[in-house]
């Protein structure tokens, strides 16, 4: 099947909400999307965006029973290693379920390794669920590499009412 | 003893890239440290800074044997979540050993944090996050006592890595269109 990967547009905002509840609503936690439409317009195509996404589209005669030709959708940003210099991150990669298998999800993931080259980036680095194995399996044999567990290094977040506490504290200016 | 928290400029990427390295070094790390202040300076401070940055420094009376008076700093960049919003990655925090510890949950480590977390509040971001080597202890400690969760405990959050030869082949792969 042929497809397109290309950076997407303002107007693409409305399919990317799309996919984002689509994956939310297929892992059964659509009520954790806090985020708008309109928020990923303002947070990606602003002046100084907070991220970056790409696209996978195919042409109209290959389009959903939805009339969607958007289908498969990454989302990244620029990140920094204090070791090694620029990265990338990928936060989202996701294609529709009827388009998998054709490499659309390998060509977008492929498309952000390319730009973050072409921006100095000397790392790409994403998440994974460590209990789900078929795509920790499809991910290792793609030539990464587990920094969790070659590394020991552990994820860690701050949010809510603890974030709050954090940013009331009073540094001593 | 008195700190101040402030923005770093590119004059301090000479400290900071120091503290990096003694950073590097107590996490059994020294060899990994591939970039110099120069570059410190080229992707802090350019157009579209790569990161920012916030040092502690102490007044003349205190400075280090060695004559240092920043004697700590917090490396931090925005980033996202397609669930949540705007976040904020707290890359680095560090202190210099004799300026830890004097007042728990009120010294420059903590001040420089809540600076990141204040930063990050003016932007609307709803999250903080970093990471912290399963052997740290007293790191472990210091951010547990302020509410963080660790997510790799918690929901078996791994993170992965494509760098060097499987970087570039996975780049070769993207198609030409």
């Amino acid at each position: 099947m042929v497809y397109t990967i290309r950076v997407a547009t303002l107007e693409d905002c409305k399919d990317i909400y799309r996919m984002i509840m689509e994956l939310a609503k297929h892992e059964k936690v659509s009520d954790q999307v806090k985020i708008a439409q309109r928020d990923l317009e303002q947070d990606g195509f602003s002046k100084n965006p907070f991220f970056q996404s790409i696209i996978a589209e195919v042409p109209e005669q290959h389009r959903s029973k939805d009339g969607h030709s958007k289908v498969g959708y990454a989302l990244y940003f620029f990140a920094y290693s204090s070791w090694k210099g620029r990265s990338v991150y990928m936060e989202d990669l996701y294609v529709m379920p009827e388009y998998r298998g054709k490499g659309i999800g390998k060509a977008l993931m492929s498309k952000i390794a390319q730009l973050g080259l072409a921006a100095g980036c000397n790392q790409l680095n994403f998440a994974v669920l460590n209990w789900n194995k078929e795509s920790m399996d499809f991910y290792l044999s793609q030539g990464c590499w587990d920094v969790t567990t070659g590394l020991d290094y552990h994820c860690m977040r701050c949010e809510g009412p603890a974030l709050e506490a954090l940013a009331r504290g009073d540094p001593k200016n | 003893m008195d700190f101040m928290i402030r923005a770093a400029t590119p004059e301090d990427c000479k400290d900071i890239s120091r503290m990096i390295m003694e950073l590097a070094v107590y996490e059994n790390m020294p060899d990994q440290v591939k970039i110099s202040h120069e570059v410190l300076e080229q992707d802090g401070f350019c157009k579209n800074p790569f990161f920012h940055c916030l040092v502690a420094e102490v007044a003349e009376q205190y400075r280090t044997t060695e004559g240092y008076t920043v004697i700590g700093y917090a490396l931090f960049f925005y980033t996202y979540s397609t669930w949540k919003g705007r976040s904020v990655y707290m890359e680095d925090l560090y202190v210099m050993p004799e300026f830890r510890g004097e007042f728990p949950g009120k010294g420059v480590g903590t001040a420089l944090m809540s600076k990141v977390a204040q930063v990050g509040k003016e932007q609307q971001c709803v999250r903080l996050q970093f990471s912290v080597l399963n052997w740290n202890t007293p790191s472990l400690d210091f951010y547990k006592a302020k509410g963080a969760q660790d997510l790799t405990d918690s929901e078996g959050w791994h993170v992965l890595r494509f760098d060097g030869e499987a970087l570039d082949k996975l780049a070769q792969m993207a198609p030409k269109n």
